[in-house]
């Protein structure tokens, strides 16, 4: 497994997502149906192998372990990031917002606001604090790979 | 002393009232505080407010008094044989960490000994590796046997090795195992070694006698004894007490200041530095006195009771990996779900307004050793019920089916 094979399989995981699932997630009525959508989500993201999660990847300030690969497309002025998390209610969440800024612009990726997409899509209720936390740290993580 | 009556019992305390959807089993982390507590700490703010032990008029010699008066029952309490063995701090954390800096300056020499167990918090681990790093003294793990018990066999023979301090839990904190402490402090001091029992679980569970425990330090968080956060105490035998040498300098601990050096204060005053949390000690030393008016082996026994019930639910529902032992166990239940990440259980039971903790419990060594990411754990207290039991149980078997549908 390459980072290369990794993007590519991310890319359409993430853009299902974003067509089916966001949409149905809104829709759910009840938080079991929820959460059942959200454990798929993070399912539907490919892993990244064991032996590829160096101890640099991993975004500090999660209750959980979570790592980040990242990838700039200079000629297109494009970022696309892999994640991965050990735990499955937080990938699902990882995996929404990787859904709102894969494949952004250097400009639009700094400009992005989590807390403002997330209360967008009706979201935010579902982010208890701690989890929040860890969120916000793998968002914090990826707008440093601005320049 | 009155019966223990389960209802009324839970009915002193208003968080209850206030939150009524809550099945609060995280006790481990704090508990909550009976009305009595919150009161005793307001009326101090109303009515008595002043700062201690400097003031020249007569509110001040009240406010002392009443602190005083804090320090005197807490010592009664654990039957201290002196009101000067009671140091008030804020926590366990910090008196552990008073008492590993206070040592290495007395007691504690390059090429010497501390012996901690592999079950301790980080509070009882880290203050000893930044000084015993500093200092150049060896500290050693007792290890676990396969059930997660300390391996009393491997404490005899680390203790051959001669520490000079032995510093371990009264309870575990991730399992609830009961340590016996009795045994371990006899077994220390043949040695030879100072005792140090962190307390921050065992001091809810069971009447401590510290006389009788005959222990050297014995400290503990006000917190986790339906007290307020912010005040603990670090309880030591008078000669012990004089060995440590104070972690912080400042006001009310010294008895003369020049700019070339400092006498310090005696004891209490000269190991509590700066102005003290003097409503939190009212409000912990009302929470030791309200405790003792309920018959403390009824308490233990309905604990123990959630607990077995709580364990006869568990063997119900597949898949799971329970951790902690139902014998010895002082009310703590650490488990997974088999293959699922703890972060995972425990947002699907706060979901269900069942709060309990998901993740390392501040024992990352332990969790370590074991090859795991954490652990969910459930800790009980004596105003938990028996609807508290049946939910939490329900509240699991359907995070069960959510994670493994």
């Amino acid at each position: 497994m390459t980072l290369d094979q990794l993007l590519t399989d991310t890319k359409p995981a993430l853009s299902q997502i974003y067509a089916e699932d966001l949409p149905e997630l809104t829709q759910a009525k009840d938080w079991q149906s929820k959460y059942r959508i959200l454990m798929q989500l993070g399912r539907k993201l490919p892993p990244i192998p064991e032996k590829m999660k160096q101890p640099s990847l991993l975004v500090k300030g999660c209750e959980s372990r979570a790592w980040l690969m990242h990838y700039y497309n200079q000629h297109q002025d494009q970022h696309f990031f892999v994640l991965d998390s050990e735990a499955r209610i937080v990938k699902g969440l990882m995996a929404i917002m990787l859904s709102l800024v894969n494949g952004m612009s250097n400009t639009e990726l700094k400009k992005f606001e989590l807390a403002q997409a997330f209360d967008k899509l009706n979201l935010k209720p579902y982010l208890s604090q701690s989890r929040g936390s860890g969120l916000n740290a793998m968002m914090a993580r990826i707008k440093d790979c601005c320049h | 002393m009155q019966p223990f009556d389960p209802v009324n019992f839970r009915g002193q305390f208003a968080f209850f009232q206030h939150n009524p959807a809550w099945v609060y089993l995280d006790n481990a982390a704090t508990m909550h505080k009976p009305n009595v507590v919150v009161d005793a700490m307001a009326r101090f703010y109303q009515h008595n407010n002043s700062n201690v032990h400097r003031g020249a008029h007569t509110l001040s010699q009240q406010a002392t008094q009443a602190f005083e008066q804090a320090r005197d029952d807490i010592a009664a309490f654990i039957n201290a044989s002196a009101r000067q063995q009671i140091i008030f701090c804020s926590g366990a954390t910090a008196a552990l960490n008073q008492i590993a800096f206070g040592l290495m300056h007395t007691v504690l020499r390059a090429g010497d000994r501390v012996l901690i167990t592999a079950l301790e918090h980080h509070a009882n681990i880290v203050p000893w590796q930044i000084h015993c790093s500093q200092y150049g003294v060896i500290l050693d793990i007792v290890p676990l046997t396969a059930d997660y018990q300390v391996d009393q066999q491997a404490f005899t023979e680390l203790l051959a090795l001669k520490p000079k301090v032995v510093s371990f839990s009264h309870i575990s904190n991730v399992l609830g195992h009961i340590q016996p402490v009795a045994q371990m402090v006899s077994q220390a001091k043949a040695a030879g070694a100072l005792t140090v029992i962190d307390g921050a679980q065992g001091i809810v569970h069971d009447k401590v006698d510290v006389q009788s425990l005959d222990t050297d330090f014995y400290v503990w968080s006000g917190h986790k004894l339906y007290g307020p956060t912010g005040i603990g105490v670090l309880y030591g035998k008078t000669a012990a007490l004089e060995l440590l040498t104070p972690l912080f300098g400042g006001g009310e601990m010294i008895s003369e200041v020049n700019f070339s050096h400092s006498l310090f204060n005696i004891l209490p005053f000269r190991l509590e530095a700066g102005t003290p949390d003097i409503a939190g000690a009212i409000g912990l030393a009302a929470a030791c006195n309200w405790i003792q008016k309920f018959n403390s082996e009824q308490v233990k026994s309905y604990k123990s009771m959630l607990l077995k019930q709580f364990f006869a639910g568990l063997n119900q529902i597949d898949g799971l990996d329970i951790l902690s032992s139902p014998v010895h166990n002082a009310g703590i239940v650490a488990l997974n779900v088999q293959g699922e990440h703890p972060a995972d259980v425990a947002e699907l039971l706060n979901q269900q307004t069942v709060a309990v903790r998901g993740g390392q419990h501040c024992a990352m060594p332990f969790f370590s050793l074991l090859g795991l990411a954490g652990a969910v754990r459930f800790s009980f207290a004596p105003y938990n019920t028996e609807t508290d039991v049946a939910t939490s149980l329900q509240a699991l078997t359907q995070a069960v089916e959510i994670l493994t549908a």
